[in-house]
């Protein structure tokens, strides 16, 4: 199993995504006061969001909003999830859950939905696993909900 | 012994089509002829294990139809059932209602009165087992079999019990406490308990500090996951290490996955969907939970407890108070009672050596419900029915 960060818990909820889990087959040693969740745009590597943390040991804990996803001019966005030392040198670890004995997260481990509204449009956001069980989020344009437990699941969970 | 069992459709899924299955396989193992009439056929092949010496055949047949034919298109069994084609024999509350016509029983019943050529004619569920206490011949041995709870079934089919049910030399019902409501409504029939046997597994080994717990069955209201999963909220509170998956798949995926939600439990709560290798996953387990409205006999439970999980169940009608004693393979609590669910999940999750101990109980009491324990119980039925009547079945 190549180094990663494996995923323990993935919390969607009141305006934010927090992310718990640990480093796996790496370990930060001295760079771990200052490290970041990069969230890079799929297919666009220089449209990149950066949110710093700090470690604990192998341990991370990070949260973002979820309005910063929702850009000005994205209608459909995914977002794909790395951390890395906040000096931006290797090793760049992708987030996700490959430790388990469940394969298929895509369809077994669905996280809810949270919806970002501005004045002109609306947008949901959602992480999901991909088919490498690798954690992206993906936003789509569409209405909200007044729960977000009431949103139907979009196509791209089938 | 030549043995008919009379099955709705021998060519679908359900649970009493896999037990009567296993049972023909073991008869004809045994030596006996076993055949199997299926009522309908939508299908081609069968769905489970089937030995290639027991014959099926359909009293109908409904493949390459294009017009809708012989229930074909099942519709609600409500208003829209056109009186000339609407069942003369089966009570509006049979379960499977929408599955019966004029037509369908006319062939059913022509089958049975025309049938000489087999010692016991075996009928599997309600309204096929009115329709052979009106037709069959007295002078074959007739055994109604009853998947389902008394309690379960509507007002309509208990009547019709009470009236045909006296006719069969011999009704089989699933548990004890089915014996006891069954011999209350009829109490001059001959009524046994035999349960129905799990199929043929090779036990797992489990690890006991897995707090992983597992559940499985339709995703429909019977199986009670919506109380599942509040209980589960509680345990998670308590053990954030622990994990439920339920296998299976069903029409309420969406509102159980939406429950799932609202309750937070998106990091606790799995829906596995289906499994072709149950028997593995279950394995990966501790504890098994049954959070069920009702039941017949619940089966995947019996699997769980065949590989050692130790099982925390409602006492629901019916199934596990005869199958667990509480504090011996696992907890009984009260039935929809998700407080007590909770607790008791929660008692198990905290202690790896009480799972290992009651594991090893259920692992030990399943061994009542192994083939080899249950079938031998039809062959003595099948025989000591057929010599009570003097017939030399088995010199013919």
């Amino acid at each position: 199993m190549t180094p990663h960060a494996e995923l323990e818990q993935v919390w969607p909820r009141d305006g934010r995504i927090r992310l718990v889990g640990r480093l796996h087959e790496h370990i930060p040693g001295e760079t771990a006061e200052r490290w970041r969740l990069l969230l890079v745009l799929r297919d666009q590597e220089d449209q990149r969001l950066s949110y710093d943390t700090t470690l604990d040991g192998t341990r991370f804990e990070v949260s973002f909003p979820v309005d910063d996803l929702a850009l000005d001019g994205l209608a459909d966005a995914t977002w794909d999830l790395h951390l890395e030392p906040g000096t931006g040198t290797p090793p760049r670890l992708r987030v996700g859950r490959q430790l388990d004995d469940i394969r298929g997260k895509k369809k077994i481990m669905v996280y809810p939905a949270q919806s970002v509204t501005s004045d002109e449009d609306a947008t949901v956001v959602r992480p999901f696993y991909t088919v490498k069980d690798n954690l992206s989020v993906e936003c789509l344009p569409g209405d909200i909900p007044l729960r977000p437990g009431e949103i139907e699941l979009p196509e791209w969970i089938g | 012994m030549r043995i008919a069992y009379l099955l709705l459709h021998a060519w679908g899924m359900g649970g009493t089509i896999r037990t009567v299955m296993n049972q023909a396989n073991t008869l004809v193992a045994a030596g006996h002829e076993v055949e199997l009439v299926s009522a309908v056929r939508h299908r081609d092949e069968v769905r489970f294990p089937l030995d290639p010496r027991v014959r099926v055949t359909a009293l109908t047949d409904s493949r390459g139809a294009s017009a809708p034919t012989v229930a074909a298109t099942p519709s609600d069994g409500q208003s829209d059932k056109p009186k000339e084609d609407a069942p003369l024999h089966i009570p509006r509350g049979e379960f499977g209602y929408r599955y019966f016509n004029r037509h369908l029983e006319d062939a059913i019943m022509a089958y049975c009165s025309g049938v000489r050529d087999i010692d016991v004619l075996v009928s599997t569920r309600p309204g096929l087992n009115f329709l052979v206490a009106r037709s069959a011949p007295k002078s074959i041995v007739r055994v109604a079999q009853e998947h389902m709870n008394l309690s379960v079934h509507r007002p309509d089919v208990r009547k019709s019990i009470k009236d045909y049910y006296p006719k069969f030399d011999a009704v089989a019902v699933l548990t004890h406490r089915d014996r006891e409501d069954y011999g209350e409504l009829l109490p001059k029939a001959r009524i046994l308990r035999i349960p129905n046997a799990v199929h043929e597994i090779e036990p797992r080994s489990v690890d006991y500090d897995s707090k992983i717990v597992s559940a499985a069955g339709r995703l429909a209201p019977q199986k009670g996951f919506d109380m599942l999963l509040p209980a589960f909220q509680k345990v998670a509170e308590r053990h954030p290490d622990s994990q439920l998956r339920i296998y299976g798949g069903g029409e309420k995926k969406a509102e159980l996955r939406e429950q799932i939600e609202k309750l937070h439990l998106y990091n606790h709560v799995y829906l596995m969907g289906h499994t072709s290798q149950l028997d593995k996953e279950l394995a990966k387990s501790s504890v098994y939970v049954l959070s069920s409205r009702f039941e017949g006999l619940p089966m995947v439970m019996i699997e769980a407890m065949t590989h050692g999980l130790c099982v925390v169940s409602f006492d629901c009608p019916t199934g596990p108070a005869d199958v667990l004693t509480d504090g011996q393979e696992g907890l009984l609590v009260p039935a929809e009672d998700v407080d007590a669910l909770a607790d008791a999940l929660c008692t198990v999750l905290d202690d790896a050596d009480l799972r290992r101990r009651m594991g090893g109980t259920a692992r030990e009491s399943a061994r009542d419900y192994a083939p080899a324990a249950v079938h031998p119980q039809w062959e003595k039925l099948f025989e000591e029915l057929l010599a009570e009547r003097g017939t030399k079945a088995g010199q013919r």
